[in-house]
């Protein structure tokens, strides 16, 4: 690469590190996912300082065009980046499920407490009574309302 | 179950009873029918309908006739639903559950037929649509989807069956704790389920049974959702883990 090509990668690599930091510093990036971008920004800014390095990995690889290794490694690290951020998709959508399951289970329990006890069920025989009234701070309704905590 | 354990689900109350977990999304006009036949039975059921997000009045519906409702904030789609249903269970301690469609396809009267196994020692037993009873009928092409569905299953749960979409199951305790945990949460979850617990090493069981047409609502077949659902369920069934712990006490 030409000089004038690794002042202007240094220049960018610069900019885009200080962004990251403002951005974590002002809290709109949380600190490890910083961490990945910085990786790459590190990265970029080893091959922007050393001139020859990028030249000499090349050819060690047997890669005679430079640029397709600048762009294979920097491919590669942010398929990883992408790969990071749909396991965290992933677990987090895990945890809003729960969370949303939770919530629906706990919102009944909640109307029972707040109606008192035999509520929510006018007019079921078969058993509606039973199943509403029984949380725990609720009187039992037939004599042997055992729990079991053995 | 540790003995410290504050919470409810060391109570034995509801060990008798038998949960019906009932998923409806926008199943108002199905509902009060679906619910009456329920009540009708002369078995002890506890009804629980998880309103799955809802724009109508399905929470209200299903309050109004009888049945407890655990309204999720937002619609979670079918395996959200019923995972919410199996938590309920296994927190009051039930120890019999039966999976029952809102729409009113499922026949209140077959119950007894579904929880029959169980008493024999199945875990989990599946009503069939096609294994003898009833006059069920589908398309062609869904129906060649479901027999490479069905050859797949096989493999997979080391067991043949007939209706393996069928989303009219009972279960014992143990599947129900299973489910609690972790169930699919995506569309075709039954297909899923049913492979997790052949493969978690339960016994599984299919019985025939007689279903209704739906009586309201949408059925979901957009064939291009169910061409994705139908690669995805592969996939994912492919990557079923085969996890051989049955629970403590039960025979191998």
């Amino acid at each position: 690469m030409s000089t004038r090509a690794h002042i202007m990668l240094a220049i960018l690599v610069a900019m885009a590190i200080l962004v990251i930091v403002r951005l974590v510093r002002r809290r709109h990036l949380k600190a490890k996912y910083s961490l990945l971008w910085l990786t790459l920004g590190g990265f970029m800014v080893v091959i922007a300082a050393v001139p020859g390095l990028l030249d000499w990995t090349a050819a060690r690889l047997g890669i005679y065009y430079q640029p397709t290794l600048l762009i294979l490694l920097g491919l590669a690290l942010l398929l990883l980046i992408v790969m990071h951020f749909s396991y965290e998709l992933s677990r987090m959508e895990n945890r809003v499920r729960t969370l949303a399951e939770e919530s629906a289970i706990l919102r009944h329990r909640l109307r029972v407490l707040e109606q008192g006890a035999p509520a929510t069920t006018p007019g079921d025989a078969s058993g509606g009574a039973e199943e509403s009234d029984d949380w725990p701070g609720d009187e039992p309704t037939n004599g042997s309302g055992v729990t079991d905590q053995a | 179950m540790p003995a410290t354990d504050p919470s409810p689900r060391t109570r034995t109350e509801f060990a008798d009873r038998i949960i019906v977990i009932v998923p409806a999304f926008n199943e108002q006009e199905a509902l009060p029918s679906t619910l009456a036949g329920l009540r009708a039975t002369a078995l002890p059921l506890d009804v629980v309908v998880i309103d799955d997000g809802s724009t109508d009045d399905t929470a209200a519906i299903a309050t109004a006739n009888g049945a407890v409702c655990l309204q999720l904030p937002f619609n979670l789609g079918i395996g959200g639903a019923l995972r919410t249903g199996f938590r309920y269970a296994v927190e009051l301690g039930y120890q019999r559950g039966i999976q029952f469609d809102a729409d009113g396809q499922h026949d209140p009267s077959q119950i007894e037929a579904l929880l029959a196994p169980l008493a024999e020692g199945a875990d989990m037993v599946v009503g069939s649509r096609f294994a003898g009873a009833g006059d069920y009928r589908v398309g062609r092409s869904r129906g060649v989807a479901m027999n490479i569905l069905r050859w797949a299953i096989r493999r997979l749960a080391g067991q043949r069956f007939t209706d393996t979409s069928s989303g009219f199951r009972s279960f014992g305790p143990d599947v129900l704790a299973l489910f609690a945990a972790e169930y699919p949460i995506e569309y075709m979850d039954s297909v899923e389920a049913l492979v997790m617990a052949c493969r978690a090493g339960f016994d599984v069981r299919e019985v025939p049974t007689v279903m209704h047409e739906r009586t309201g609502g949408v059925a979901s077949n957009r064939s291009f959702r169910l061409a994705y659902h139908y690669v995805r369920v592969l996939v994912s069934l492919a990557n079923t883990p085969k996890a051989q712990r049955r629970p403590a006490g039960a025979p191998s």
